[in-house]
C-alpha cells in the first residue's frame, strides 16, 4: 500500500461520503437512513457526510426494488461514481426485492443491476442496524486498500 | 328513509332501466349496474344533478369476455355511489370524465395502460403508470397475463449475484 | 457484469446517452413557471397483480408496504374492506386499537412532514428538532406493535396484539410531551416572520380549484374544503370519537403547516379517548380462509388525505381484484395549477406541501429554458439548493433561525 493510498483510505474511514438513492421504495427505509443522521442516532459523529452527487460519493446507499423506470439511472449513477466505490443494500427490497419479489415492474433488488457491498436487512432496516452496517464497512475498508474489480461476465 | 335509500328511490325514478339494478348493501354504500351506452348518461346526472362531487377514483376489471369500469362516486354526506358498466374486450371503449373532474385523467391512463381500455377524449399526456419502455399490447391486469411474459424478467428463486 | 468506469455528466443540455425521463417537466417564462409537467409512475410496483396471486392473508402484509408512512391506514383499508365482504363485525376493542394506531401513525407523519417542509425552506434546524420529537413516537409504535414501521397490527377480523395497562400509561405520558413541543411548534409557525414570509401566498389553491381538481386531506382542508373521512364515512372508532375538522381559508403552504399542526392537537386528544375508554372484549372475530364472492369499497383517512380500497372477492383464498388509490395520486393533481405564474424556487416547498408519498430527492427535473433556448436537467438536490438561495438573495433567510435553534437559545 502506497503512501497516498494510505491517506486515501485514511480519509475515507474517517469520513466516507454517502449518496442516498431510493430506487422505487415505499420510503421507509428512507425516512430510516434520514432518521441516521438526527441526533438521536447522529451517524455524523462517525464523519459519515450526506452528499449530493455521485462524482464526490464513496458509498451509494440504496433502498427499494429497483423498479423498470429507475434501472437505468441506478446504473448510471453507479458509473459515475469514482472508485474505489460501495454500495450498500438498505432493507429487504434492496436486499432481494422483498415483499415485491415477483412483482411484474421490479427488479429483484440492488445486486441485480449493480455489485453490493453491505446488505442491511430489515423492513424496515433500523437506523442502528443502518449505522452497523456501514460501521462494518468501514472495517472492510480497512482491511482492504482497494476494492478488487468485479468479475466480468 | 335512510340517505341512500332516498338516492336509490331516485335514480330509478330518473332511469327506469336500473330498475332491479341498484342495491345498498349497508349505509353510505350504492351499486349500480349501469348498461354501457347509459353509463355518460347517467354518470352526467349523479354528478351535476345529485351532488356526487367526489371522484374517488375509476377500478379497472378483466372479466373474461369484457372490460369493466367501476366510477366510484362520492357525496360531501359519506355516501359512495359505485356505477359500474362493461365493454366488450375486442373493443374496450370508454368516454373520458375529466369534463366534469379534470383530475380524472390519471386514472383513466391506469385504465389504459393496465387494461388496455381506450378512453375517447382522454387529452394529451405522458402514460402513467408503466415505463415508456413498456412492450406494446401487454396489458399487466389482464387475467391472461403474467409476468413470465415480460422479456428479461427473471423468476423468483434465482438470485443474481455480481 | 459490466465494468464501472466514469461518465461525465453535463449539467447543460440533456446528454443523449441519458435516457431516464424526467419526473417534472417545467417550461419557464421569464423567471415564471408557465407550465408543469409532472410524471409519477418511479414507484410503480405491480402490488395490484401481486394482490390477485396471493392470499387475503399476504395481501395485508403487502398492502401495508404500498407506503412507508400510511402503512397501517393501508392495512387497515384493505381489512375493513374484505371484512365488509366477508360480513365480519370486528370487536370493539380491535377498532379502538385499530384507531389508535392510525392516530400515533398520523402524529408521527405530521410531525416527519414538518421536518421535511423545514428542510425544503432550509430551515434544518427544524428537521432535527421534529425527528428527535417523533423519536418518542416511534418508541411507543415500536413498543406497541413490535416494529418502528410496518407494524403488522392487522389482522382479517381484528388485531393481533392487544395493549397492555402499562403500555396505555406510556401512551399517555408521550402524547402530553408531544403536546408541549406541539404547541410551541404552533408558536414559530405563527409568530417567526420568516416563516410566513417564504409560506405565505406560495402555492395558491382557491377553495374551489381544491374541488374542481379532486384535492384530499391537509392539502384540501387548507383551502376551506372541510371533508374528513374520519367524520364523513366513518370507520373503526370514529364514529364514538369527539374531535373537530381542522381547516384553514389561507389557501396556500402556510395554511397546510397550520392544518397539520393544528391536526396534531386534534390527535393527541383522540388519543386520550381511545386510551382512557378502551373497551374490554376479544381481539379479533374468526375469518374463512376463503371470502365469499362479493365486492366492498373502503374508504380512510390517511394522514396525506382520502385513501380508497376496492376488492372483489370470488370465493377463493385470493382476491379477484384489488384495486387502491392513495391520497398522494389525488393531491399531485393540483401542484400544476399551484406552481402556474410562480417561481422555480417555490417547487420545492409546493410539492413537499402536499405531503408526497414519493420519495422526492431522486428526481429529475427538467427545467425548459425561457424563449425556448433549450432544456437542461437538474437533480432534485439542485433545485433545493437554488430555492434557498433565491429566497435569501430576497431577504428570506433562516441562518439566524438555524443559529438560534443550534444554540438553544430558542428556548430562552
Amino acid at each position: 500500500m502506497t503512501v497516498v493510498d494510505r491517506v486515501v483510505t485514511w480519509a475515507r474511514i474517517k469520513s466516507p461520503w454517502i449518496l442516498h438513492f431510493n430506487t422505487g421504495a415505499c420510503n421507509a427505509c428512507d425516512i430510516e437512513i434520514i432518521a441516521a443522521l438526527t441526533p438521536l442516532f447522529d451517524i455524523e459523529r462517525f464523519g459519515i457526510v450526506l452528499k449530493a452527487t455521485p462524482r464526490h460519493a464513496d458509498v451509494l446507499v440504496c433502498s427499494g426494488p429497483v423498479t423498470r423506470q429507475i434501472k437505468d439511472r441506478l446504473m448510471r449513477i453507479y458509473e459515475q461514481m469514482a472508485e474505489p466505490k460501495f454500495v450498500v443494500a438498505v432493507g429487504n427490497c434492496a436486499c432481494s426485492g422483498g415483499v415485491f419479489r415477483g412483482c411484474y415492474n421490479v427488479t429483484s433488488g440492488i445486486d441485480s443491476v449493480i455489485p453490493v457491498s453491505v446488505y442491511i436487512p430489515g423492513c424496515p432496516a433500523n437506523p442502528a442496524a443502518i449505522i452497523d452496517g456501514v460501521v462494518k464497512l468501514l472495517k472492510t475498508l480497512e482491511a482492504a486498500t482497494r476494492r478488487p474489480a468485479p468479475v466480468e461476465g | 328513509m335512510s340517505e341512500q335509500e332516498t338516492i336509490r328511490t331516485e335514480l330509478i325514478a330518473k332511469f327506469p332501466f336500473l330498475a332491479d339494478k341498484v342495491r345498498s348493501p349497508r349505509p353510505r354504500r350504492l351499486w349500480a349496474e349501469v348498461p354501457s351506452e347509459k353509463i355518460v348518461e347517467v354518470f352526467d346526472h349523479a354528478v351535476r344533478k345529485m351532488g356526487f362531487s367526489i371522484l374517488c377514483t375509476i377500478t379497472g376489471l378483466d372479466q373474461g369476455a369484457s372490460l369493466g369500469a367501476i366510477y366510484h362516486l362520492a357525496r360531501e354526506s359519506g355516501v359512495t355511489l359505485n356505477l359500474a358498466t362493461s365493454v366488450p374486450k375486442e373493443k374496450p371503449v370508454l368516454a373520458t370524465v375529466t369534463a366534469h373532474f379534470p383530475a380524472a385523467d390519471a386514472y383513466e391512463r391506469e385504465l389504459v395502460d393496465l387494461f388496455g381500455f381506450e378512453v375517447q377524449g382522454l387529452p394529451p399526456g405522458s402514460r402513467y403508470p408503466l415505463p415508456d419502455d413498456w412492450p406494446q399490447g401487454q396489458h399487466p391486469l389482464r387475467k391472461d397475463w403474467n409476468v413470465a411474459m415480460l422479456e428479461g424478467h427473471k423468476p423468483p428463486g434465482e438470485m443474481n449475484h455480481a | 457484469m459490466h465494468k464501472p468506469h466514469e461518465i461525465k455528466v453535463p449539467m447543460g443540455p440533456q446528454h443523449p446517452a441519458l435516457k431516464e425521463p424526467e419526473s417534472f417537466l417545467v417550461t419557464l417564462s421569464g423567471e415564471r413557471i408557465k407550465e408543469l409537467g409532472v410524471r409519477l409512475g418511479y414507484n410503480h410496483r405491480g402490488i395490484e397483480k401481486a394482490c390477485e396471486e396471493r392470499t387475503y392473508v399476504q395481501d395485508v402484509y403487502l398492502v401495508e408496504r404500498i407506503c412507508g408512512i400510511c402503512s397501517h391506514s393501508h392495512a387497515t383499508c384493505f381489512c375493513q374492506t374484505v371484512e365488509e365482504i366477508a360480513g365480519l363485525e370486528v370487536p370493539r376493542r380491535a377498532k379502538y386499537i385499530r384507531a389508535l394506531i392510525g392516530e400515533l401513525e398520523r402524529i408521527h407523519s405530521h410531525l416527519l412532514w414538518l421536518g421535511v417542509a423545514g428542510h425544503e425552506i432550509g430551515f434544518d434546524t427544524l428537521l432535527m428538532y421534529t425527528w428527535r420529537d417523533r423519536e418518542v413516537l416511534m418508541d411507543l409504535l415500536a413498543t406497541l406493535t413490535g416494529n418502528r414501521v410496518n407494524y403488522g397490527m392487522n389482522t382479517l377480523g381484528g388485531v393481533r396484539r392487544d395493549i397492555s395497562p402499562e403500555q396505555k400509561q406510556e401512551v399517555l405520558k408521550g402524547v402530553d410531551v408531544l403536546e408541549e413541543r406541539t404547541k410551541y411548534y404552533i408558536g414559530i409557525a405563527t409568530e417567526e416572520t420568516t416563516i410566513l414570509k417564504r409560506l405565505s401566498g406560495v402555492g395558491v389553491l382557491s377553495h374551489d380549484d381544491a374541488i374542481r381538481l379532486g384535492a384530499v386531506g391537509p392539502t384540501a382542508r387548507a383551502s376551506g374544503v372541510e371533508r374528513d373521512i374520519r367524520r364523513d364515512d366513518p370507520y373503526a372508532a370514529y364514529d364514538e370519537l369527539s374531535f373537530k375538522v381542522v381547516t384553514t381559508d389561507t389557501n396556500d403552504v402556510f395554511g397546510r403547516a397550520v392544518v397539520r399542526l393544528l391536526e396534531l392537537m386534534e390527535s393527541y386528544s383522540m388519543v386520550r379517548q381511545l386510551v382512557n375508554n378502551l373497551p374490554e372484549g376479544p381481539l379479533t372475530v374468526k375469518a374463512p380462509r376463503k371470502i365469499p364472492a362479493g365486492e366492498a369499497f373502503g374508504r380512510y383517512e390517511a394522514p396525506r388525505g382520502e385513501d380508497v380500497h376496492y376488492v372483489k372477492a370470488n370465493g377463493t383464498e385470493k382476491p379477484e381484484r384489488v384495486k387502491v388509490r392513495a391520497p398522494t395520486l389525488a393531491n399531485v393533481q393540483t401542484v400544476a395549477h399551484m406552481l402556474k405564474d410562480r417561481y422555480l424556487a417555490d417547487m420545492p416547498i409546493v410539492i413537499a406541501a402536499i405531503d408526497p408519498c414519493f420519495s422526492c430527492t431522486d428526481r429529475l427535473v427538467a427545467v425548459a429554458e425561457p424563449n425556448g433556448t433549450g432544456k437542461r436537467v437538474m437533480t432534485w438536490d439542485r433545485l433545493h439548493a437554488y430555492s434557498i438561495e433565491w429566497y435569501r438573495r430576497r431577504g428570506v433567510d433562516f441562518s439566524r433561525l438555524n443559529e438560534t435553534f443550534r444554540a438553544g437559545k430558542d428556548r430562552e
